[in-house]
């Protein structure tokens, strides 16, 4: 891959290229009245999770692999704007998380998502600061400098090396927003547990 | 996402842009100078801390959180309006200046960062410098010797901090305020003449003459009678009393044909012509008045303080 033209940046360019072919199984496209966006295969048991792409209790259908698949939203967390879809046909790689303590301001992002109908298309950039909580010190969001638009919602926001550091959230002064991938884990667990219990 | 390759060459360019971030961060201090969000400061020199003036509005003693985490008081020394620029002295301030980029760092697609510390910790956005320009001339009418514009997000605290070279090193001082809110950054070079002029003299050197111009054309018969190379002219529209083009005996209506030999064509020319003059130095100016030349002696005067009129 690298014999004939192994400079820096064709080989940055063709990392790129392996990451977004990547990251093309593990997202899926969300159709609901709620507007829709991209959601993250969570697991190997038909979890998908997503944003405010999605009401509750409403219809939704998944397109995953070229395929449509019927599925239902189960759980809200409003004060963190995640939801989680339960797609029992939908499976994909699973994410290894990256811990948020661990970033450093500078570092390449990268989104995935599909910005304004635009499917399965990836946007790079950097860390700008990770926002935490002023009484707690927990982290609440991710900010990146990196273009985001409607339908990156609910996709994923991974590092150089395709872990997960966020889902993609919203845009504010130009700046992509994500829920930190711990937040997301803990919102997870607490979901399925309830809903086992 | 499993991962078969660990150690690619995004992982490496991530690295080494939040390395340089990193470093860089260790010179940039939060500026309370302003309501809201503060401001970020460059360790320039030592006990010398560089921002964009826009972002400091006060005068006298400021509160600067440094690196650290601690905090100092620093003294505006000085600020100058063409280039957004304020140098405050901070005695206080042991941290060293921030290290230099090289200069091949810099050019047009070079990969970039700009850091800054809008409080407590560093921020940071990347991109590319996309344009080099030399020349540039400020809304305020002076001209800059060199200007970066930058493809980068810009964001609250961005004006004042750094532009880093993704390899490490300050290329120069970001500010949003050159080109309608757009990114751009002024070159360390740029940046050390002002530094040294602010830090002697406390303002920059500014010399004007008090007149405003406007250009207009000249008959052809004008141009042949008097063997003029232009066929346009300014025309002294006002006249700022006791100021040195009054003093001299320039009058309103008075057409300025040339000054030391360079012919105006635009306002701006009579701009880059006084910028030429030394301290104590004089304009030699061409005059037509009532379609008959003289030439007048002007001794610019310093203006410290920001004006369009030249």
């Amino acid at each position: 891959m690298t014999t004939t033209h192994a400079t820096p940046a064709y080989t940055i360019a063709s990392d790129a290229s392996w990451l977004a072919s990547a990251l093309r199984s593990a997202v899926v496209e969300i159709r609901s009245p709620a507007g829709g966006g991209a959601g993250i295969v969570w697991g190997g048991a038909g979890l998908v999770v997503t944003t405010h792409c999605v009401h509750k209790n409403g219809s939704l259908t998944i397109e995953a692999n070229g395929k449509t698949h019927s599925a239902e939203s189960i759980a809200f967390a409003r004060d963190h704007d995640l939801a989680l879809i339960h797609a029992p046909s939908v499976s994909g790689p699973i994410f290894e998380l990256r811990d948020v303590g661990t970033l450093r301001p500078g570092e390449l992002l990268f989104a995935y998502g599909h910005p304004l109908g635009v499917n399965h298309a990836l946007a790079m950039g950097a860390l700008h600061t990770v926002i935490r909580d002023k009484r707690t010190g927990d982290p609440r969001f991710i900010a990146a400098n990196i273009r985001l638009a409607p339908g990156n919602s609910g996709g994923p926001l991974v590092d150089a090396e395709g872990k997960l550091v966020g889902v993609n959230s919203m845009i504010v002064g130009g700046l992509g927003v994500a829920i930190p991938a711990g937040v997301v884990h803990a919102f997870v667990t607490r979901a399925t547990n309830l809903r086992a219990a | 996402m499993a991962k078969d390759k660990n150690t690619n060459t995004l992982v490496e360019l991530s690295a080494q842009l939040s390395a340089a971030v990193e470093q860089i961060g260790g010179h940039v201090v939060a500026i309370h100078a302003r309501r809201r969000i503060p401001s970020s400061g460059v360790i320039w020199r030592d006990g010398v801390i560089v921002s964009a003036s826009h972002t400091v509005r006060r005068d006298g003693d400021v509160r600067v959180k440094l690196p650290s985490g601690d905090d100092a008081v620093a003294e505006v020394a000085g600020r100058d309006a063409a280039t957004d620029l304020v140098v405050l002295r901070a005695p206080e301030v042991k941290a060293p200046p921030a290290p230099r980029a090289d200069a091949s760092a810099a050019r047009v697609g070079s990969f970039v960062l700009a850091v800054g510390r809008p409080g407590r910790t560093v921020t940071a956005s990347f991109g590319i410098v996309s344009a080099d320009i030399e020349g540039w001339r400020s809304g305020s009418g002076a001209r800059l010797d060199r200007l970066l514009r930058l493809d980068l997000a810009v964001y609250d605290g961005f004006s004042g901090g750094p532009l880093v070279a993704a390899s490490g090193g300050v290329i120069g001082i970001n500010n949003s305020a050159f080109a309608r809110g757009g990114a751009a950054a002024l070159p360390a070079s740029v940046v050390d003449s002002v530094v040294d002029e602010l830090l002697t003299r406390g303002h920059i050197r500014r010399p004007f003459i008090g007149v405003g111009v406007h250009p207009v054309a000249l008959g052809s018969a004008l141009v042949k009678r008097n063997n003029l190379t232009n066929d346009v002219a300014l025309v002294v529209v006002s006249i700022a009393e006791g100021e040195a083009a009054d003093a001299a005996g320039i009058l309103l209506g008075d057409l300025l044909i040339a000054v030391d030999g360079r012919a105006l064509a635009r306002p701006s020319d009579l701009l880059d012509a006084l910028s030429t003059v030394p301290e104590g130095g004089s304009l030699r100016a061409m005059v037509l008045r009532g379609g008959v030349p003289h030439e007048v002696v002007i001794e610019p005067r310093d203006r410290d303080r920001d004006g369009a009129a030249a």
